[in-house]
């Protein structure tokens, strides 16, 4: 299962750590870096992808409205807020708040949720893990030493077909290499050992 | 936390045992009592500054001594890299092919999945192997060569010549990741295939794999995080020299 990417946004050193130390509990996330100022946020939220961005109001540009539609919609992102004060739930819209009264046990029941949210929807996404019989076809003919060429000619698609097709085997499998695709090919009696050139 | 040369070397090893064999390369023995670091490598006659610029690049991640770079002389760089391809070839990687071909022998009914495995680690080592040379025959001579030019401030016939057929740029770039297959390797045998018989010998040979992968990789980032950025410095001062 892929994991949770957090992205974390906050101006002091002690929450931001120890926000971080707080979260890494979770088993299946990654916290992919802390950002202390605003200039950055944009930039790193851009680059880094982040699954879920937890950021402290201070830190959003004063309209956060204005962040929360096009920004954290457009990036698919789940926004939740640190914040001191409770009143910001009435003036802000996130998923989720964390105050800084909340207790360990809170903090990660409510992150928890929305990782597992966010878990639930990628797999969703990516149907399942195994190949289809499209897949295994491709595969058969990847392990039998055929190029992305040749597989696109014999098959009768395009080479651009091919390549997405292997990115997909890939992935689904957790084997990139060549030779470990033959293996796993002919685990599965997709191929016989003596095909193998 | 980062290995200082106060620290008792003692507490390094306790803190990261992957550095067991690396201060083997050193020359350093276990068995060092209360020694700090900087006694021991004196003892060993290690240069310390190089064994702290190794150790923290091994130890974590994010070191990267910019400065202390200038210092650490090229030539025992090599010469530790060296050291290093040998013991891969010739200790790790040669256990877990001899662990892999003794499950082969037990001979039972999971014999062809082991012939697959050995055949697949095989590929392995070739590849490995090719990879290990390239860097001997190319890569180090050129790295010896610009630290010669530097050191004598003269262009030879011999060492212009390696110098100008090569540059640690292109090594950048052809330096691919050599872990991809053992990955593989190690993901189809936790995965995909059912374990043999002599289960303990299969589950030894899969920790042998995370261990070769590691040790790859702390490696790998000697050369890219300590030995290409000298190399990059040193071409600068080159082209600035003549």
């Amino acid at each position: 299962m892929p994991r949770i990417s957090i992205l974390i946004a906050e101006s002091t050193c002690l929450i931001r750590k120890g926000l971080s130390s707080v979260i890494q509990k979770l088993g299946n996330v990654e916290i992919l870096q802390s950002v202390s100022n605003k200039v950055e946020l944009c930039d790193v939220v851009n680059r880094l992808k982040p699954d879920i961005l937890i950021a402290n109001p201070d830190m959003l540009d004063s309209n956060c409205e204005d962040l929360k539609k096009p920004f954290i919609t457009a990036n698919k992102m789940s926004l939740i807020l640190i914040s001191e004060d409770k009143s910001i739930e009435a003036k802000y819209n996130a998923e989720a708040f964390v105050h800084y009264k909340d207790d360990q046990s809170k903090i990660l029941e409510l992150i928890e949720e929305i990782v597992n949210q966010k878990a639930e929807k990628n797999r969703t996404n990516k149907s399942n893990d195994t190949l289809s019989s499209r897949e295994q076809n491709i595969l058969k003919h990847i392990a039998l030493g055929l190029t992305n060429k040749e597989i696109a000619d014999q098959l009768f698609i395009s080479i651009h077909t091919v390549v997405t097709h292997r990115k997909n085997i890939t992935q689904k499998l957790g084997i990139k290499s060549v030779s470990g695709l033959t293996v796993y090919a002919i685990l599965n009696n997709l191929i016989s050992m003596d095909e193998v050139k | 936390m980062h290995i200082k040369e106060n620290m008792k070397m003692a507490d390094v090893i306790q803190m990261n045992y992957m550095l067991i064999p690396v201060i083997h390369r050193f020359g350093i023995e276990l068995g060092f009592g209360d020694k700090t670091v900087a006694q021991v490598c004196k003892d060993s006659v290690v240069d310390l500054n190089f064994f702290l610029q190794l150790v923290n690049a091994y130890h974590d991640q994010d070191y990267f001594p910019k400065e202390e770079l200038q210092t650490i002389p090229v030539r025992e760089i090599v010469a530790y890299l060296k050291m290093t391809h040998a013991s891969y070839l010739n200790n790790t990687v040669t256990e877990i092919e001899q662990k892999i071909i003794s499950l082969e022998q037990e001979g039972s009914e999971d014999k062809k999945y082991i012939a697959l495995i050995r055949n697949f680690f095989e590929g392995y080592k070739t590849e490995l192997t090719d990879h290990i040379m390239r860097e001997e025959d190319v890569v180090f001579p050129y790295v010896l060569a610009v630290d010669e030019i530097l050191k004598t401030e003269q262009f030879t016939g011999k060492n212009k010549e390696v110098f100008e057929s090569f540059s640690i740029e292109k090594y950048e770039e052809e330096h691919d990741d050599i872990e991809e297959k053992l990955m593989d390797l190690r993901t189809i045998m936790i995965k995909y295939v059912a374990p043999p018989a002599n289960t303990n010998l299969y589950h030894s040979i899969i920790q042998d794999l995370f261990r070769l992968e590691e040790d790859l990789n702390y490696h790998s980032r000697i050369e890219d995080k300590v030995l290409i950025p000298k190399i990059i410095l040193m071409e600068k001062s080159i082209k600035n020299l003549f």
